[in-house]
């Protein structure tokens, strides 16, 4: 399965691919990684007039932890952050989510930037984007903007890029040392893209009742979900048995899932409730009693 | 490493090479990356081929217009059905079997596309790229018909025909009866049903099909490069098609990266090449994609089986019953009865059932072809020992004593089955035996009982393989089926002693360049370092039947031990001669020595093979009285009509109620093949097997939709075990040679498969078992598991 | 497209080949350079067998365009053997009898070649795991387990002997 024609750039300076993307706009399509654009190109399921290669632009590979968050430049490969000591302490859930992605090979050179903006629901960079609601920096030759992901994912393999601009910062709030973290999937095989997924951080106050939980769920919309905001109610209680199965009800009712050659709606629907429970038993289990 | 292979039946050490775990001579050039596979072969000037394909399951071709295909710079020709059938003659698949259709096809179609893939154009041009441009813009005009694809739905009355040429889809029908069924079923004491589905399935070799074909105008010849398991049968079918003489082509096979059983008849594409070959007087080649290769190489596996078994309070099975039901696909590349046939044949298994009565139907719809898949007989041992447990189930026995009550023992060989097949030198209760004390059975049945009240559903399954292999030509006359299973060998010692050997089997991963060295090294008495095996190329190899059904170790190494032996006779009259003795009694070669026996000891002479050898080539004179110069012999061997071997599998699973997830546990397999050429060769093809086998079950499916669609067209659908998904598996050898195969050899790579598919479907049945669930479909994914679980009211 | 120059450095030699820039690095390297030890079992970068090393690292390369790689080092498995000296990873397969058909076993061995020089010391669960992005027909892996557990046993004694 051979590619289309296309013309091929290879800008070394943001502006230029800016400027390319501007000039060719819907004729264009960036590649970073290639791990999931490549293929459809082999496939001839995407056809570019014009690929902008940006993988040779300086300036867009790093991880830098400021007081409050870790800003992760977008071309920054997935091998990278795996290994990154200051993602292993600032934010676990990450590092663990991001050993899940592909292989070995596929994280050599997949990066964030690409996998949040290719879109996949279950994907477990846009799952963790979503959890986070993260601050998605967005460039174009007009100016950078900042979209949170909530915002930013439309619908599958659809964000809210315009063909001219380039993702080229993820923001995440650096996550408290004694919160409890988890982050579970369900696929055929291992390392399978995801059927569905679930991501969730809980805090717990200094007697043992929770403070605060971030959850989001893959998989179970056209979009990663943050389900955080249904969850109000679940604070400030203690997390028992009684409490983990109210939070599966609530945050799974009314999910209208689809069914495909991998699983039915009713599968995926019991899968991700089995997920959520997990995660919630395993935040739990590393959450640490403290003031918040 | 957790493995254990142990040898437990001591023997003396019979052989000097045989049994060894000689690491392969193949080795050195797959490793470094020097070995050369079909797309590797650097033809100058080659063009490169791609097909157009039906987006269609059924539709009339209108019209097919190349044009703008053909105006797209750097391609050479646009070639059609009705163009290739100016060069080529149809295929005809007609054996005289009673019930079985004929079925006629064109090198390309040209009324209309069967399934959906189906070849219906193909694009020659510089290179694939630009190939793939041109094919994109041939346009076709379809009239789409409705489309069968379901294999019951497709004999009914008022079903679209897939061959317009024939009054139903109903291809092949037979029926047979052995015994006194009716009689014995009046006097059970129970009559036990059971259901087995098995659902289709691709053979996936890593290296997909593909060749290149070059003409020489001025020698009028044919040379086509294919990775072939069976090089002269391909050549006489390919001759034959571009009405050539067979003096005109010959077939040369690289290095092939697996074959299961998908590349064995000349294909459609490679009639094609070979045309556009001879036709353009320019060489041309195609690589088949993954795309392609999951949607239009071959299937498999597509079988309904339902057992009656008439039996007796205590156990005893009195008769059987079988109704067999096979999905052919479109097109019939191999007799339609065939696979399914063999199935018929080996389902009483290795059990005493003399009564016993078989209707068994195929049917064409509108998918791809299918033909025989590395155990085309794959459903057997699922369905005779899924039968055994139904049984045990209705009977409150533990099945192990089910089949301990009806099984072939040692004092019952030879024994003449059901279906006229001679069981001899064969082993399953011993093996049933050994791997129930391997497995520690009655331990695990207690801590299945005590995790059941913790809520863990372990499920212990077994499953005895009784493996038909290397079908000599009794076989087929016996079945009316055109061929023959004959293998032939040369040996040849050269001037300084080293051997060159040929065969007419071709190696896809087997090792036959080790075992077949081994073996000529046994029957000869060299060392095994100094024999080149030359496998794959018709001028060179002697005209053979090829791989196919497990044939390598009996046909392909005992054929070249023979001829190897018949060297040796050679050598040892030389040597005898040579050395003034009366006769070669007391003669024997060792190591390329020449021994003499002393007293009671073999000492060595001052011979070697290569004095024995310089004399026969450059010394003649010295020869015996009479004896022709040279030592180059040829022989050919004509195996027994089936050759048995048999294993037991014993696998504990897991079933995770809550997602459905499988996990298979410990794997025990105690199997007997007879004498082993190559301990490790042999593992591996089980391991290899039982891998297959399991990702038949939990994994891979090839999905049509209503219409007609291929669905798993790629491998995020169709999914292949990794190496997370297959576990460590324990193998026990047991080694009874055949007694009437050179040295004691049985064939035996295709039982890991039967062995798996049945082991982990009923292990999956006996975790199940508290809720009343049986599997009776595959394949088992966590969704199905939910299902059936659902359908108990287990939620 | 029409072809453009592209520079390639391949096994610490350069090459300059003419090619579309659409045209797979996996079949550069194969038809422009002529090293065909990379194969190709799917082009859609699940099945590994064309794994080569880009910049030391393993990556897929069908799912690379030869005109990507200019600037980087491509290692492929004709390197990884010396003047005919198999590697300790390459000696443990042929002893494991790690390979049938060999088909998949370059994108294996360049796979764990960089592998094992990160991770010396892997449990069985980590190569099943590492091992879990290349597809095998032939094997069932047990063997390919074993080599590799070997190779890498191999490799710690060969460096304490050093």
């Amino acid at each position: 399965m051979k590619p289309a024609s296309f013309t091929y750039h290879r800008p070394r300076e943001l502006d230029e691919a800016l400027s390319l993307l501007d000039n060719y706009s819907d004729d264009a399509k960036v590649i970073a990684g290639g791990q999931s654009l490549v293929p459809m190109m082999n496939m001839r399921l995407v056809r570019p007039a014009h690929l902008v290669d940006i993988n040779e632009i300086g300036g867009l590979s790093y991880i830098r932890k400021t007081a409050d968050k870790l800003q992760i430049g977008a071309l920054t490969r997935q091998a990278h952050l795996e290994q990154s000591p200051v993602l292993k302490e600032f934010c676990p859930i990450i590092s663990d989510a991001i050993h899940r992605v592909g292989h070995l090979a596929i994280r050599q050179r997949g990066t964030i930037g690409g996998s949040i903006a290719h879109a996949d629901p279950a994907a477990e960079m846009p799952t963790i984007a979503a959890l986070f609601n993260a601050n998605l920096t967005i460039t174009s030759t007009e100016g950078t903007r900042i979209v949170p992901a909530c915002d930013f994912f439309i619908t599958i393999h659809t964000t809210n890029l315009l063909p001219n601009e380039l993702l080229t910062e993820v923001a995440i709030p650096l996550v408290n040392p004694n919160d409890g973290w988890s982050y579970q999937e369900f696929a055929r095989r291992s390392r399978d893209f995801a059927i569905v997924s679930a991501a969730t951080i809980l805090s717990l106050n200094e007697v043992g009742k929770v403070s605060n939980i971030l959850m989001a769920l893959g998989g179970a919309k056209s979009i990663p979900i943050n389900v955080s905001a249904s969850l109000k109610g679940f604070i400030g209680e203690v997390p028992d048995e009684a409490w983990m199965s109210a939070i599966v009800r609530t945050v799974t009712t009314g999910l209208s899932l689809h069914s495909d050659l991998h699983a039915t709606a009713e599968d995926r629907l019991v899968w991700l409730q089995l997920l959520v429970k997990k995660t919630l038993q395993e935040s739990l289990q590393g959450a640490k009693m403290g003031e918040r | 490493m957790t493995v254990q292979t142990i040898k437990t039946k001591p023997t003396e050490r019979a052989y000097q090479v045989l049994g060894e775990r000689m690491p392969r001579k193949e080795d050195f050039r797959l490793l470094t990356g020097s070995a050369r596979f079909m797309d590797d072969i650097e033809i100058p000037r080659a063009l490169h081929a791609c097909f157009v394909r039906s987006p269609h399951a059924h539709a009339r071709i209108e019209s097919i217009n190349t044009e703008n295909a053909l105006a797209v710079p750097g391609v050479v020709a646009v070639v059609t059905g009705k163009d290739l059938a100016q060069w080529t003659t149809p295929f005809r698949m007609a054996p005289q079997i009673a019930g079985l259709l004929p079925m006629e096809m064109t090198a390309l179609p040209i009324d209309k596309v069967r399934f959906d893939g189906d070849p219906v154009a193909c694009v020659v041009a510089v290179d694939r790229y630009v190939a793939e441009d041109a094919a994109e813009l041939v346009e076709v005009m379809y009239k789409v018909l409705p489309a069968v694809t379901d294999m019951f739905k497709a004999i009914e009355d008022g079903a679209a025909l897939v061959d317009d040429a024939l009054p139903t889809n109903l291809v092949s029908s037979q029926r047979y009866a052995h015994g006194n069924v009716s009689s014995r079923f009046a006097k059970a004491d129970v009559i036990v049903e059971a259901t087995f589905s098995q659902h289709r399935q691709t053979h996936v070799p890593m290296e997909t099909r593909g060749c290149a074909a070059v003409w020489d105008e001025g020698r009028q010849f044919l040379t086509l490069y294919n990775g072939t398991q069976v090089p002269h049968p391909m050549r006489t079918s390919l001759a034959a098609r571009l009405g050539l003489k067979e003096t005109q082509v010959n077939v040369i096979c690289p290095d092939i990266g697996g074959a299961f059983g998908q590349k064995i008849v000349l294909y459609r594409e490679e009639l094609t090449i070979a045309a556009l070959a001879k036709t353009l007087k320019r060489p041309v080649r195609w690589r088949e994609d993954r795309r392609e290769n999951l949607l239009s190489a071959l299937m498999a596996r597509e079988d309904f089986v339902k057992t009656r078994a008439a039996v007796r309070k205590d156990g005893q099975i009195l008769a059987l019953q079988a109704e067999l039901f096979s999905d052919f696909g479109a097109y019939s590349f191999f007799p339609a009865n065939y696979m399914i046939s063999v199935v018929a044949m080996l389902l009483p298994g290795p059990y005493k059932i003399q009564d016993y009565a078989f209707d068994v139907k195929v049917a064409l719809t509108n998918k791809c072809p299918a033909g025989p898949f590395r155990a085309p007989m794959s459903i057997t041992s699922w369905v005779t020992e899924g039968t055994m447990d139904a049984i045990a189930r209705e009977l409150g026995m533990d099945p192990v004593d089910v089949r301990r009550m009806n099984m072939l023992r040692s004092e019952d060989l030879p024994y003449e089955t059901a279906t006229n097949e001679r069981y001899e030198d064969v082993t399953p209760y011993e093996t049933l035996e050994r791997a129930v004390q391997q497995f520690d059975y009655q331990k695990r049945r207690e801590e299945q009982a005590t995790g059941r009240l913790q809520g863990h559903y372990r499920g212990i399954g077994i499953c005895s393989v009784l493996e038909s292999t290397t079908y000599g030509s009794e076989f087929y006359r016996k079945a009316g089926i055109k061929g023959t299973g004959h293998e032939a060998a040369w040996v040849r010692v050269e001037p300084t002693g080293v051997i060159n050997a040929s065969c007419g089997i071709m190696n896809s991963g087997q090792g036959y360049e080790t075992t077949i060295a081994q073996a000529i090294a046994e029957g000869l008495g060299c060392k095994p370092e100094d024999v080149a095996v030359h496998l794959g190329d018709t001028m060179l190899a002697p005209y053979g039947m090829g791989s196919r059904g497990s044939r390598g170790a009996v046909a392909g190494a005992g054929t070249s031990y023979l001829a190897a032996r018949k060297a040796r006779d050679k050598v040892l009259a030389i040597a005898a001669h040579l050395l003034g003795v009366a006769s070669a009694e007391n003669l024997n070669v060792e190591n390329g020595n020449i021994m003499r026996l002393s007293g009671d000891t073999w000492v060595q002479t001052d011979l070697t093979l290569y004095d024995i050898s310089q004399t026969a080539y450059l010394n003649p004179l010295l020869l015996p009285p009479g004896m022709e110069p040279g030592i180059e012999i040829h022989t050919a061997y004509d195996p027994p009509a089936m050759t048995y071997s048999n294993a037991t599998h014993l696998c504990e699973v897991e079933v995770d109620i809550e997602t459905g997830v499988i996990n298979i546990g410990r794997y025990v397999i105690v199997e007997d093949a007879g004498t082993m050429l190559n301990p490790q060769i042999v593992e591996g093809q089980i391991h290899g097997g039982v891998a297959l086998g399991i990702g038949g079950v939990l994994l891979e499916a090839v999905v049509y939709d209503e219409n007609g669609q291929n669905l798993t067209r790629s491998f995020m659908d169709y999914l292949l075990p990794t190496a997370r998904e297959v576990p460590n598996i324990e193998v026990v050898h047991l080694d009874t040679p055949n007694k009437t195969t050179p040295v004691g050899l049985k064939g035996m790579s295709e039982g890991g498969v039967m062995g798996a598919i049945g082991v982990v479907c009923n292990a999956v049945s006996d975790a199940l078992s508290p809720f009343g669930i049986v599997i009776e479909e595959q394949p088992l994914s966590p969704g199905k598991i939910k299902s059936l679980l659902r359908s108990r009211g287990v939620n | 497209m029409a072809k453009v120059p592209v520079q390639l450095r391949i096994n610490q030699e350069d090459y300059q080949v003419f090619v579309e820039p659409r045209k797979l690095l996996s079949d550069v390297i194969r038809e422009d350079v002529g090293l065909t030890g990379t194969h190709v079992g799917c082009e859609h970068g699940e099945c590994g067998a064309c794994t080569i090393l880009w910049d030391a690292r393993p990556a897929r390369s069908c799912l690379l365009f030869a005109v990507q790689a200019e600037g980087h080092e491509i290692t492929t498995i004709e390197a990884v053997s010396h003047d005919g000296q198999l590697s300790p990873l390459q000696q443990a397969f042929h002893e494991e009898h790690g390979l049938q058909c060999g088909f998949c076993t370059p994108g294996i061995i360049m796979t764990f070649e960089s592998y094992l020089k990160d991770h010396p010391n892997p449990s069985e669960a980590e190569i099943r795991d590492v091992l879990s992005g290349n597809l095998c027909r032939c094997t069932g892996y047990q063997n390919i387990v074993c080599a590799i557990k070997k190779a890498a046993s191999m490799i710690t004694t060969g460096l304490q002997k050093g």
